[in-house]
């Protein structure tokens, strides 16, 4: 998702222990980004940091601005030379290099943050968010004083409209007369556009604001600075740039998977397999914002312990927002079919196509 | 409060097309001499970079801002070196100042990326906020480029058609050779052309980075750049249309998001071609007219004398 033709690459040898004897596991982690975005790359690196403390003699290499081409493929490499026996390449566009890199080493374990076929030792991960969004709806749809909620869409994909689907979904579930309206900019860090769609929904009157972008930056200070509120994504730390109007968001917590999977290594018993873990998993709530009272909190919650104990909103009878029933009474779409949505659920303003 | 469909294009294309103004304005100094600048985006692109990681370091965007301008100038500066000096093939070269631009502005973005500074501040006259629908809105509540964007343009054209200064640039846009024989030196004057030209296209991504997204992100200028080559030839060569097309182009991104806002029954794909469709629209339309209307001496490399 993240366009970074562009190399700045710095492959920096972070050592997180500080012991003179030889590390029992090191790990190589490859970044497309700065470790520093207080986003996506900035969750991983933090996760390995905390493996890193938990686990003694764990030593961690990290490679930040690494592009998606074969460029990837040399710094695996290099990595292994340098001992590693864990590779985690964090990008969807690293699958191609890091399979083939894969396929030379067998006695080194990948962990690939994507999706497609796991083997001996190749795993798959990844957080899913979707249903999680159920929840930052219950928010929303709770803090709203204009019943109309705001989402910023990057693409219109399957993935970002389940996100939007089951936000719309659990704010109706509090809050009947709530309406989610979709604006698609065309790209996932068009930044100026961004603020525009931003800009447009607070004009339609819309006073809560989620996104599905790279980064969440322009659309939170823009609502900010207009009155609005908004829910974050990809980080929980972007509170920071909305002290007034921050409600909740949702961000990525790999530490406890990672440190499994470190162990497993170290122990000599990794398999490959394919893990999505939402809510209670590699998905986690951020803090919420001071004008949130503690009524609202404890209904969130609520609806996020209900998530994590196995309930799953997109279960049918479900109407598009044309009415026609695209899930019947009884069907559900599973945590491995979240990239399948080509529709908006009921209450949401927009076209998919 | 809803804000009526027209204000909100209006607030949204005056947001959006500040940044492509001045970098249209630029690129039509800098075509008024004779040159084509096909790297404007990686201008834009430094002056966003470079004006946020200053302002994330100093805290203070007045700085950010001088050092993005600066960036803009230095940048032409370099490109004037290639294709003035060193008599480089201009788009050839105007092209490997692009990807330099994408590469030099993410290494010196990197460090910062998500730090969160304090944008350039915004003023709205009280009176102005007193209209109906106006406080509600963004509209009037600029910093001090938008302000300034009307008459900068307004320079820009005087300084090009009523000044001495002015009519050697033109001069030597026509015809560098006549321009010589007339006792101008087209290099100095290429390369004044291009450093100012440079400043504004610095400013114009300072625009984006430290008021309208607040951000640095890679390749946030979007193809913004390459636009406002097409506004240079869409406005005739004439800061004064400029304003009009950046308008016209802001306007049309505008729109197309304040109509999803509005639930719209149009495609989201096809709404977001729109301003594109419109580019070309124009560029067919004013087609015919185009010869007579750009400096003839564009492109062209003029090797002196002999």
């Amino acid at each position: 998702m993240k366009k970074s033709g562009f190399i700045t690459l710095i492959l920096a040898l972070a050592c997180f222990t500080a012991q003179a004897d030889p590390p029992r596991l090191v790990i190589g982690a490859v970044y497309v980004g700065s470790v520093n975005d207080y986003g996506y790359n900035r969750s991983f690196h933090d996760a390995l940091a905390q493996v890193a403390r938990d686990l003694p003699g764990v030593k961690v290499l990290e490679a930040e601005n690494v592009p998606e081409s074969a460029t990837a493929e040399g710094i695996m490499e290099g990595m292994i030379q340098q001992g590693a026996r864990l590779i985690f390449p964090t990008s969807f566009g690293y699958a191609a290099s890091a399979r083939k890199v894969a396929k030379r080493h067998k006695d080194v374990a990948f962990e690939y943050a994507g999706d497609g076929d796991a083997s001996r030792n190749f795993g798959v991960f990844f957080g899913s968010t979707q249903i999680a969004w159920y929840p930052m709806g219950v928010a929303a749809g709770r803090m709203t004083k204009t019943n109309k909620l705001g989402f910023v869409v990057g693409m219109p994909i399957g993935y970002a409209l389940g996100n939007v689907n089951a936000f719309q979904m659990g704010a109706r579930s509090v809050n009947k007369k709530v309406q989610t309206v979709v604006v698609v900019t065309g790209g996932w860090a068009d930044k100026a556009k961004e603020a525009g769609a931003a800009n447009a929904l607070m004009d339609q009157g819309c006073d809560v604001v989620g996104m599905h972008v790279d980064s969440p930056a322009t659309i939170i200070q823009t609502v900010e600075a207009r009155g609005g509120m908004s829910i974050g994504f990809q980080s929980t730390e972007a509170r920071a740039l909305a002290p007034k109007g921050w409600i909740t968001g949702l961000g990525f917590t790999w530490a406890p998977f990672f440190t499994k999977v470190a162990r497993d290594v170290m122990a000599g018993k990794f398999r490959g397999e394919a893990v999505y873990q939402g809510l209670g998993g590699m998905v986690a709530i951020a803090p919420f914002g001071p004008s949130v009272s503690a009524d609202v909190q404890r209904q969130v919650n609520e609806a996020a312990q209900k998530i994590i104990k196995g309930f799953n909103p997109f279960t049918g009878p479900i109407k598009d927002n044309r009415g026609n029933l695209v899930l019947p009474p009884g069907a559900s779409i599973g945590s491995d079919q979240m990239g399948s949505f080509d529709w908006y659920a009921e209450g949401i303003i927009g076209k998919v196509r | 409060m809803m804000t009526p469909l027209a204000l909100g294009v209006l607030a949204g294309a005056v947001l959006s097309g500040t940044s492509l103004l001045y970098a249209t304005l630029g690129e039509t100094l800098v075509e008024r001499s004779g040159i084509v600048n096909l790297g404007l985006e990686g201008v834009l692109l430094m002056g966003a970079s470079v004006g946020f990681t200053v302002t994330a370091v100093t805290g203070n965007p007045w700085i950010g801002l001088a050092a993005a301008a600066l960036t803009g100038g230095l940048a032409n500066a370099l490109f004037g070196w290639l294709v003035v000096l060193r008599k480089a093939n201009q788009l050839a070269s105007g092209l490997a100042m692009m990807f330099f631009g994408f590469g030099l502005s993410a290494l010196v973005g990197a460090p910062h990326v998500g730090a969160v500074i304090v944008g350039l501040p915004k003023w709205r006259p009280a009176w102005l906020a007193a209209l109906p629908w106006v406080s509600a809105s963004t509209l009037f509540n600029y910093d001090l480029l938008t302000w300034l964007a009307l008459p900068v343009a307004l320079l820009v054209w005087w300084v090009l058609f009523k000044t001495r200064w002015g009519l050697g640039v033109r001069a030597v846009g026509e015809s560098p050779g006549a321009a010589y024989a007339s006792g101008r030196n087209p290099a100095v004057l290429q390369f004044q052309a291009l450093g100012f030209g440079g400043v504004l296209a610095g400013l114009a991504g300072a625009h984006l980075s430290l008021s309208l997204t607040l951000t640095w992100a890679e390749y946030m200028t979007a193809g913004r750049g390459f636009i406002a080559i097409a506004l240079v030839i869409f406005s005739k060569w004439n800061p004064l249309r400029a304003v009009a097309g950046a308008l016209l182009f802001g306007g049309a991104e505008a729109l197309q998001l304040q109509l999803q806002a509005r639930g719209s029954l149009i495609s989201p794909f096809i709404l977001d071609m729109m301003p594109y469709v419109l580019t070309l629209l124009v560029l067919l339309a004013w087609g015919g007219s185009r010869r007579l209307a750009a400096p003839a001496g564009l492109g062209r490399t003029f090797f002196g004398s002999e």
